[in-house]
């Protein structure tokens, strides 16, 4: 359990929240044009890494808006959170 | 706009705690994001919806909680006539919100109960089944707050010291009213 500080609602604790899982997936341009892998690629695989990994995340039981979070995935320390749209922090 | 019987029947009270279902209260949802939303509900309700969030304004026929950047619930803070299905606020918005196109309007009369609770252990029976902190929400009058008690959406309105509104829907009313009333027992 932790606590994630929405970016519209403040500090909240984590069962308020649903993961929605990687961010920044961009959708192909030209579907038609990939092969059947890159598209199974594009759809169904996600990193699952132990270190930082960048997130979408809802505040299902609040705001019921989504955001991006990055997150340490091994301590779970959230290193940053940001509305959608906005870019991610570089460092 | 169908105004049911209450679902709540009781009125219960507690050392500490009393509890109550209001009815019949006007509630709408609005939802809009531009500037001309903003003032036109200003003009309409004569009343500024509060743009910062986990807050709430009151005028002297209304109250608007914010609930997101783009979602409010405005409430009657009078009870209204039982036998009207119509309400002039409404009509007022979906006029000059809907009907222009600037956002939504829509009636969740019906669709939340309203459970008014008084005393000065509020926020210990609070403490028993919902992970917020209320440590900042209960020293400020007019703080609001949508959060999970046992396990149920709940909507909080810091009306005043040692009054507070819950808004939950109505199915979830009397499981919620009956663990209420278990947990304030055991207080």
């Amino acid at each position: 359990m932790f606590v994630i500080n929405c970016p519209y609602c403040g500090e909240r604790e984590q069962s308020e929240f649903k993961a929605g899982g990687e961010a920044h997936i961009v959708r192909p341009k030209q579907p038609t044009e990939l092969s059947d892998d890159q598209w199974a690629e594009y759809l169904f695989m996600r990193k699952n890494i132990k270190g930082v990994q960048f997130e979408r995340w809802v505040h299902t039981h609040g705001c019921r808006k989504w955001f991006n979070m990055v997150r340490d995935t091994s301590n779970d320390e959230i290193k940053a959170v940001y509305k959608m749209g906005e870019k991610p922090p570089t460092k | 706009m169908l105004n049911y019987s209450n679902v709540i029947t009781k009125e219960n009270s507690y050392s500490g705690i009393q509890m109550k279902e209001i009815r019949p209260v006007m509630k709408l949802i609005i939802r809009g994001k531009k500037r001309e939303f903003l003032s036109a509900i200003g003009k309409s309700l004569n009343l500024l919806l509060p743009t910062e969030a986990n807050t709430s304004s009151s005028s002297e026929k209304l109250t608007a909680l914010w609930l997101s950047p783009d979602e409010w619930l405005v409430y009657s803070n009078e009870i209204s006539n039982p036998d009207n299905n119509n309400y002039e606020t409404e009509n007022l918005l979906n006029k000059n919100i809907s009907k222009v196109n600037l956002g939504a309007v829509t009636d969740v009369t019906d669709q939340f109960v309203l459970i008014n609770i008084k005393g000065d252990k509020i926020f210990d029976l609070f403490e028993t089944g919902s992970p917020f902190n209320f440590n900042d929400f209960r020293r400020k009058k007019g703080s609001t707050t949508q959060t999970i008690l046992a396990k149920i959406d709940v909507i909080i309105h810091n009306q005043n010291q040692n009054e507070v509104n819950l808004f939950v829907r109505r199915s979830f009313s009397q499981h919620l009213f009956s663990w209420m009333s278990d947990s304030a027992s055991r207080l």
